[in-house]
């Protein structure tokens, strides 16, 4: 197990360096506009200076394994028009927590909701459940976010008799933003965990529980259930990132100060040393989020025989 | 000879060893807005400790049958008419999971056709024959692990502890069959069905687990019954052996008459397209046509369209059973006392000469 941790973990990380070179590489490829709060205002000689003081003149070698040793350390670079001349690392260190509480307990309160419901689901097909629920998950797909978000927000924090925004010294205005983060959430986990427990409950070996003798309800928590969640256990780690980076829409509504618009605030105002330090920091939460999933899966699956093959017998 | 209460009610009846009797049973499966007719009517008495075989093409109904007598069968499918009587209950008259609990496991038994799909992919071996031997056996902690331990070597197994820690995936198919019939006996059971057991293995491994079940049937004074397409299999193992065709029993015997005294042309046919009856350089017989439409009902004989034998009366009037000796009835015209004598084919008389060769392999499997 430890064995396939590292080696797991060593391809994690040669992922992310090629994706770092080719971000970085790309990236020196905008126009150096970028760099700069007032290019308009600058004359050449000034713009040229200030570039060999960013060490941006520097071959495209030299520059990469600079940025590589200030990575090392720690450091994302500066923000040059976003907040100029401020560490990136402290712009994304106000605004994380926000993003990764309201994150968590949207999955955490997703999770059990729509592993139930996808069960329920499941366990009659066509019937109530089956149909209610398959109404909800299409709505979610379907529907634009935006409209269901508006709705919540307008009728929710009237029902609820509290402000529009969200004030961090009142915890009841987490609960709608938690709610709208949670909802497409819920229809997720429930469709994947309906379908894998339709699979798992068609299988011979359910048929064999069966006729020895194990009482039907046994048959469904140790044997369906049990089985069912192996796959959904995998998804887990991606959809709590989905949700970081996702959350755009309902962050501005509620005027989270959270991370979900940061990405494309930063494009838009082409401050290119964001956008870098951005691109790196979801690439890394996403290969993270792999590599959970992996290592979890493989705690729940004897099956994924994590060192070496055994041949079977 | 040819009254319809003779046939309702069949020869070996009256024997006191009967532990399970099928009376005039039928099952419908609605598909699609239309009915299919799976089972037409079939009686069948099981005798204690007998090997009973099931044979019939795909479709014939053999494994709706036996899902009967387990409550397997699908949602769609329920029991039309007729009784399955087990020890003063009728499993027919099962409708809850509640009801047959209590037949399950303890009562009847199943190894499945495909080990690689049967076993619960993640849990050890060990615990999934525990979890039959707390249902049925009431062991729970060591004592169960000690008869798990048992019941691995039993079925031969070796190096059963640390086996008994591994999962299905770390068996080949031949063990993990061999792991299901361990499961089915940590149930007890009375009567253990067998479905197929060995149609997913490699021939070489074909003759062993036979061999074991055989082994494994006298030990535990096992009610075994066997359901099957190859003939060569039944020849081996069965005492007895009930011809299944569209939802029907055809014919029925024991293993001797059936072999070499067949009387029914569907019985001829299946016997005549063994490929140990084949002669070189000509082609393999093979049954004409397809089996009937179980959707629309079957007027006549249902084997009649494909008959080469058919009399016109088969198209007309369903054949009653025809008592060929206290073992042996089959359902066809031909024994009736007005049909015309018909000789069955040459290769279903020669048979008895090539089993005396042994072209019948593997039959170390019986005795």
């Amino acid at each position: 197990m430890a064995l396939y941790i590292v080696k797991r973990l060593g391809r994690a990380l040669i992922s992310l360096c090629l994706i770092i070179i080719v971000v970085f590489v790309l990236l020196r490829q905008m126009p150096v506009e970028g760099y700069f709060a007032a290019f308009d205002k600058m004359t050449p000689i000034q713009v040229e200076n200030g570039l060999r003081k960013l060490g941006l003149l520097d071959p495209l070698p030299v520059q990469l394994i600079n940025f590589f040793g200030q990575l090392v350390r720690g450091n994302l670079g500066i923000s040059t028009r976003y907040r100029q001349n401020y560490p990136i690392m402290r712009i994304i260190a106000q605004k994380a927590p926000f993003s990764l509480r309201f994150g968590l307990i949207a999955v955490g309160v997703s999770i059990p909701i729509g592993l139930a419901l996808g069960v329920l689901m499941a366990r009659r097909k066509g019937g109530a459940w089956d149909r209610m629920g398959t109404v909800y998950i299409v709505f979610m797909q379907a529907v634009p976010s935006a409209i269901y978000y508006l709705f919540l927000q307008l009728y929710g924090t009237q029902a609820l008799n509290i402000s529009l925004l969200y004030n961090p010294d009142k915890w009841q205005t987490m609960i709608l933003p938690v709610i709208s983060l949670s909802m497409p959430s819920v229809a997720y986990f429930a469709m994947w965990m309906r379908r894998y427990t339709v699979d798992e409950a068609n299988k011979e070996y359910i048929k064999l529980a069966r006729v020895k003798g194990v009482p039907a309800m046994a048959v469904w928590f140790r044997h369906v259930f049990r089985n069912a969640v192996v796959p959904i256990v995998q998804l887990i780690p991606n959809s709590l990132l989905l949700t970081l980076a996702g959350s755009i829409y309902v962050e501005s509504l509620y005027s989270i100060p959270g991370m979900g618009g940061l990405m494309v605030d930063v494009i838009k105002r082409q401050d290119n040393t964001m956008v870098q330090a951005l691109v790196i920091i979801f690439a890394v939460l996403t290969i993270v989020g792999l590599l959970l999933g992996d290592m979890a899966m493989a705690l729940v699956d004897p099956r994924i025989s994590l060192t070496k093959k055994s041949e079977a017998r | 000879m040819f009254n319809e209460e003779f046939a309702a009610r069949p020869a070996d009846s009256t024997t006191p060893d009967v532990v399970l009797s099928i009376v005039d049973l039928h099952v419908k499966f609605r598909l699609r807005g239309q009915v299919l007719h799976a089972i037409r009517g079939i009686s069948l008495d099981i005798v204690k400790h007998e090997t009973l075989a099931i044979v019939g093409e795909s479709g014939a109904g053999k494994s709706v049958l036996m899902k009967n007598l387990c409550g397997l069968l699908d949602p769609n499918g329920w029991v039309d008419s007729g009784g399955i009587m087990y020890e003063g209950m009728n499993l027919a008259a099962f409708k809850s999971e509640k009801d047959w609990s209590r037949i399950r496991g303890k009562h009847v038994a199943m190894v499945m056709q495909d080990p690689m799909t049967s076993l619960n992919p993640l849990k050890t071996i060990g615990w999934q024959i525990e979890e039959a031997l707390k249902y049925n056996q009431q062991l729970r902690g060591s004592a169960a692990r000690k008869r798990m331990l048992e019941l691995l070597a039993d079925v031969g197994i070796p190096d059963t502890d640390k086996r008994s820690r591994q999962y299905p995936h770390e068996f080949s198919g031949g063990m993990r069959q061999r792991v299901v019939i361990a499961i089915a006996l940590a149930c007890n059971p009375k009567i253990l069905i067998c479905d197929e057991p060995t149609t997913a293995l490699d021939v070489t491994i074909q003759a062993q687990i036979l061999k074991l079940i055989h082994d494994l049937k006298e030990k535990y004074g096992l009610t075994l019954i066997y359901i099957t397409h190859d003939l060569g299999v039944v020849a081996n193992v069965a005492d007895r052996i009930a011809v299944m065709y569209a939802g029907d029993i055809v014919e029925l015997g024991t293993c001797e008459e059936v072999f070499f005294d067949p009387r029914h042309p569907y019985t001829w046919a299946l016997l005549s397209s063994l490929p140990q009856l084949g002669t070189k350089k000509q082609d393999l017989y093979a049954i004409q046509g397809t089996p009937p439409n179980l959707f629309q009902p079957i007027r006549g004989d249902a084997f009649a369209p494909r008959n080469p034998w058919a009399l016109a009366i088969d198209f007309q009037h369903r054949p009653p059973y025809a008592a060929v000796s206290l073992t042996h009835r089959a359902r066809t015209w031909l024994l009736d006392t007005r049909a015309p004598t018909v000789e069955p084919p040459s290769a279903v008389r020669s048979i008895r000469t090539l089993f005396d060769r042994g072209a019948f392999a593997g039959d170390s499997a019986r005795r």
